[in-house]
């Protein structure tokens, strides 16, 4: 009877169930030290994200992600630089501060993304989306292995916005996801806005990829902003929320509402009031109760 | 047996380590009575240009006042490094705000805002009040405060003497120039470190500092997002450096001098203590010399 719903949580990390239990988060914020102080003051905040390669693992935690989760806040750590579609083993010192960030924060889970970030020794400083390939889902599924061993909690995978989609591709977005998915166990970290921006830069429904994708199995969400740029749409997450991503977010919370969703903003951050509206927005759009 | 004054070389150096370590710490105790302040005087319902006077005086108070018109969009740069208006005057600003706001009216140069009568006048009223409710130091204070310098300059005055008649006695000085030399260190540091916050407010500013580590610029906080008073307290508690990371293009044409934020930055105990300890400290060090009892060995040192 002690801790059960700890138990189921650590149980089956297969069946989606995260974040312990059928706990629902609501809405949250991605956590950045430029706007720690709008963080800080979100009365009805319950989760937030962190960039793991940004917290020591050993040393002072970021200014006020202490007092944050001295709160009660739950903190997740983002990775994003484990580069788990490269072709070569992820570094093992890389796992070994992951692992450590998300034990340091008490995390009940940690996410990366589905993508490599360098390529024989030379860094890309971006997120490069992988080839759609049976070659590609070994690889990638090797790496979450080796740092789902080091891991003590289920890692939630992202896949990210692309801009184009490489000429050998074997398989449907979908199914490459879900493959790497059930061969690796991991949970889904699903960003709204990329599965907009891919289904409009390659004239495709985000509706159809919805409705193909595990939705059972998303951890958490994320809803950023973009901007279209010469016909294209980028995935910024330095510009507003456009609607359509919101009605998406409405869309799937319809199909299967997720545990959390947040907002995502990585810079040129508006005044306190805008990004107040922005979660109010993914509140209502997900029916999940306002933060602010 | 002819001793310059009449006093061998060894005792004098004694003595006047002894004036210098005496005047050091006389001025540390009566810094510590002068700046003590109101005990239970509070700096939480101070608004950033107050806090920023607390920290830096007048140039900080009005650098926190341009941030916030600044992050307001009501000020911005001109040709030739003037300010000009770009943008209404929010609502709910202080004298100081409207008394730069105007002077940004009239195009004035950027450093020239210091002088400006208004601007001068609304920071005295600033002043006032604060000191008056016993977390700024008065003028009288700190010129008694400083006064001290006096003692010091006796010091250097008595062993420059010493010297020059010391070596017309054709009596070694080498061990008493060093210390005329931390003398006139000593005199400096006295008639120099200023500060404007009382002790009982540097306690509190470094409790209020906690509470807005997201401002520190080593946050680079986002501006846009805290506003004009989160731009304004950034400056008030972080110094004057907040500004170039807040708008760079703005700082450098309005010739932003770098001002840091000092009160109960360094969380020293006792505050201002910190600077004449550090002098005392240095006068300490010379104990080094009379440590060296190669002094008296080596007959008549000092002069």
């Amino acid at each position: 009877m002690v801790a059960a719903a700890e138990a189921v949580a650590v149980a089956d990390d297969r069946t989606g169930i995260v974040f312990g239990s059928e706990a629902e988060y609501g809405v949250g914020i991605g956590w950045r030290p430029e706007i720690a102080g709008f963080v800080a003051e979100l009365p009805g905040l319950r989760f937030a994200e962190v960039v793991a390669e940004s917290v020591h693992a050993h040393g002072d935690l970021p200014g006020g992600l202490e007092e944050l989760m001295a709160r009660g806040v739950t903190v997740i750590p983002h990775g994003v630089r484990l580069s788990l579609g490269g072709a070569e083993p992820v570094p093992a010192e890389r796992v070994e501060h992951f692992a450590a960030v998300a034990d340091r924060l008490g995390a009940p889970l940690v996410s990366e993304h589905i993508a490599f970030v360098r390529a024989g020794g030379i860094e890309a400083g971006h997120l490069l989306p992988l080839p759609r390939t049976r070659e590609a889902v070994a690889a990638v599924t090797a790496n979450v292995r080796r740092v789902q061993a080091s891991l003590s909690v289920p890692i939630a995978l992202e896949p990210i916005a692309a801009l184009f989609d490489w000429p050998d591709d074997e398989l449907t977005e979908a199914q490459f996801i879900t493959e790497i998915l059930d061969r690796t166990g991991a949970l889904l970290l699903l960003d709204v806005a990329n599965v907009y921006a891919n289904a409009r830069n390659r004239g495709t429904d985000p509706e159809d990829l919805l409705g193909r994708l595990p939705l059972d199995r998303v951890a958490y969400t994320h809803v950023a902003g973009g901007a279209e740029h010469q016909g294209l749409y980028h995935d910024t997450h330095t510009d507003a929320v456009p609607q359509p991503v919101l009605d998406l977010v409405a869309s799937l919370c319809a199909r299967h509402r997720p545990p959390a969703l947040m907002l995502e903003r990585d810079g040129d951050y508006p005044p306190a009031a805008d990004l107040r509206t922005e979660l109010d927005a993914i509140a209502k759009a997900s029916g999940y109760p306002p933060v602010t | 047996m002819n001793d310059t004054w009449g006093i061998p070389g060894p005792t004098f150096l004694i003595y006047y380590i002894a004036a210098m370590v005496l005047v050091a710490m006389l001025a540390y105790f009566h810094r510590k009575t002068l700046f003590r302040g109101i005990r239970f005087a509070r700096v939480d319902h101070l608004g950033p240009q107050q806090l920023a006077y607390l920290n830096g005086g007048d140039k900080l108070a009005v650098y926190s006042a341009m941030g916030g018109l600044r992050a307001a969009g009501a000020i911005g740069t001109g040709p030739g490094r003037t300010l000009v208006q770009t943008g209404p005057l929010p609502s709910g600003v202080t004298p100081l705000d409207s008394a730069i706001y105007n002077a940004a009216a009239r195009g004035l140069r950027a450093r020239e805002v210091f002088t400006d009568q208004a601007v001068v006048s609304a920071v005295e009223q600033l002043r006032d009040h604060l000191e008056a409710s016993g977390v700024a130091i008065s003028a009288a204070k700190l010129r008694e405060a400083r006064a001290w310098a006096l003692a010091g300059v006796a010091l250097v005055l008595v062993g420059v003497a010493r010297i020059i008649d010391g070596t017309a006695n054709d009596k070694p000085v080498g061990f008493l120039i060093p210390l005329v030399f931390f003398a006139v260190i000593l005199t400096i540091a006295l008639y120099t470190r200023r500060r404007w916050a009382t002790d009982a407010a540097r306690r509190h500013m470094r409790g209020l500092r906690d509470q807005n580590r997201h401002l520190s610029p080593s946050q680079s906080p986002s501006y846009a997002t805290y506003g004009a008073t989160g731009a304004a307290m950034g400056v008030a508690l972080w110094g004057s450096s907040s500004l170039y990371t807040m708008d760079p293009a703005f700082a450098a044409e309005a010739e932003v001098q770098r001002i840091a934020a000092t009160g109960g930055a360094t969380g020293s105990v006792g505050g201002g203590g910190g600077s004449d300890g550090g002098s005392g400290s240095s006068c300490s060090s010379s104990s080094s010399c009379g440590g060296g009892g190669g002094c008296g060995g080596g007959g008549g040192c000092g002069g």
